[in-house]
């Protein structure tokens, strides 16, 4: 079979890194210890490379190649509604709603955990209260990423996971531009 | 082939449902956290147990709105879908028609232009301009039209066309008759679907 090259490095170690540290922040690290906040710290810095790459990345990695569209993303989930398949050069329409959602979700949860620690807003309830229904947010939307990512796999009949992984993805069909 | 799009107020419909859906997913999120962090920290108080029962009743009828919601947006796109591609197959069996016409009247490649033009209702200075001609040349063109089909002018000329149109089988019954020609605007229409 022939292998098409996929997801680029950075994108890669990015992804699984941000699953570390999502998984590390909600189910290991104490909510108020020093390490919850490197670890978010650190996601934070990813989010931000991963949008520096947005714009300087290779052509699959970058917003153009995703734009944000919901009248694309609709169109996709009427497709997935009656099994069309269509390659994507990049995310699918449906998928890249996900992917500006998690960033933009990333970022708000660093920025309020960032405030938590100053002084202006250290205690104020309202940034801990965000802070706690972005992580409900992360978790309902990583839920919904892997689950569409498997009922994606599905009606495609290919391993959407192991391009994340290796890189490659196996090129039985032309990627339509 | 002109490109049509659905009609506006539908696909509008299908956007405002899918951003509301979005909404209520937020509050259902912000709803069910509240009650599983009020499960952890204290369930145990019999006040507070009646209140949970409460929110978790409510968050479980919001889910339960939500899942309905998104079963009637995917139908409606579903719908959506199945309408746009009906609509390709009628402008495919148009071009049709008009193609088939232009046959049995034998006109050359130069009046199937001029014809064609005509019918869209062009006027013969708008269609010398398109063309790059002399009106005199689209004028003794449609002239030569008119014979071949004979008829008198360009309404006769029209009405030739919707008189076949109205026995051809324009808008064929989903999926009722294969092998007619019409898959594959059909197709193309899939195709057009997926550009964005």
């Amino acid at each position: 079979m022939q292998r098409e090259k996929s997801w680029d490095l950075f994108v890669r170690v990015f992804h699984w890194s941000v699953v570390l540290g999502f998984a590390l922040n909600l189910a290991v690290l104490d909510d108020e210890g020093a390490w919850h906040e490197r670890v978010g710290y650190a996601v934070l810095a990813l989010a931000l490379l991963r949008i520096l790459w947005g714009f300087a990345g290779p052509a699959q990695a970058r917003f153009s190649a995703f734009p944000p569209s919901l009248s694309a993303a609709l169109a996709h989930l009427g497709d997935m509604a009656r099994g069309i398949v269509r390659p994507h050069r990049s995310h699918n329409p449906l998928g890249a709603l996900m992917v500006y959602n998690l960033l933009a979700c990333m970022l708000a949860l660093g920025a309020t955990g960032w405030m938590m620690t100053t002084d202006m807003f250290w205690g104020v309830d309202w940034v801990e209260e965000l802070h706690e229904f972005l992580a409900n947010w992360a978790i309902f939307s990583v839920v919904l990423h892997v689950g569409g990512v498997i009922a994606e796999s599905l009606i495609e009949k290919r391993n959407l996971v192991r391009p994340m992984v290796t890189g490659y993805k196996d090129a039985t069909e032309k990627t339509k531009d | 082939m002109p490109q049509s799009s659905p009609p506006p107020s539908r696909e509008g419909s299908s956007r405002a449902l899918a951003l509301l859906i979005g909404v209520q997913a937020v509050c259902a999120v912000f709803f069910l956290g509240d009650v599983v962090a009020d499960l952890v920290d204290g369930g145990g108080m019999a006040a507070l147990r009646l209140h949970l029962v409460i929110e978790a009743i409510a968050s479980i009828a919001l889910i339960v709105g939500i899942a309905v919601e998104l079963r009637f947006l995917l139908e409606m796109l579903r719908r959506e879908q199945v309408a746009a591609r009906s609509l390709a197959v009628a402008s495919g069996a148009l071009a049709d028609v008009m193609q088939g016409l232009f046959r049995a009247w034998g006109l050359t490649a130069a009046e199937r232009d001029v014809a064609a033009f005509t019918m869209k209702g062009l006027s013969i200075a708008e269609i010398a301009g398109l063309r790059g001609a002399a009106e005199g040349t689209v004028k003794s063109q449609l002239a030569a039209i008119y014979r071949k089909a004979g008829v008198s002018g360009r309404s006769q000329l029209v009405s030739l066309l919707i008189e076949d149109l109205m026995d051809a089988p324009l808008l064929a019954r989903e999926g009722a008759q294969p092998g007619n020609g019409l898959e594959t605007s059909g197709a193309s229409a899939t195709m057009r679907a997926g550009n964005h």
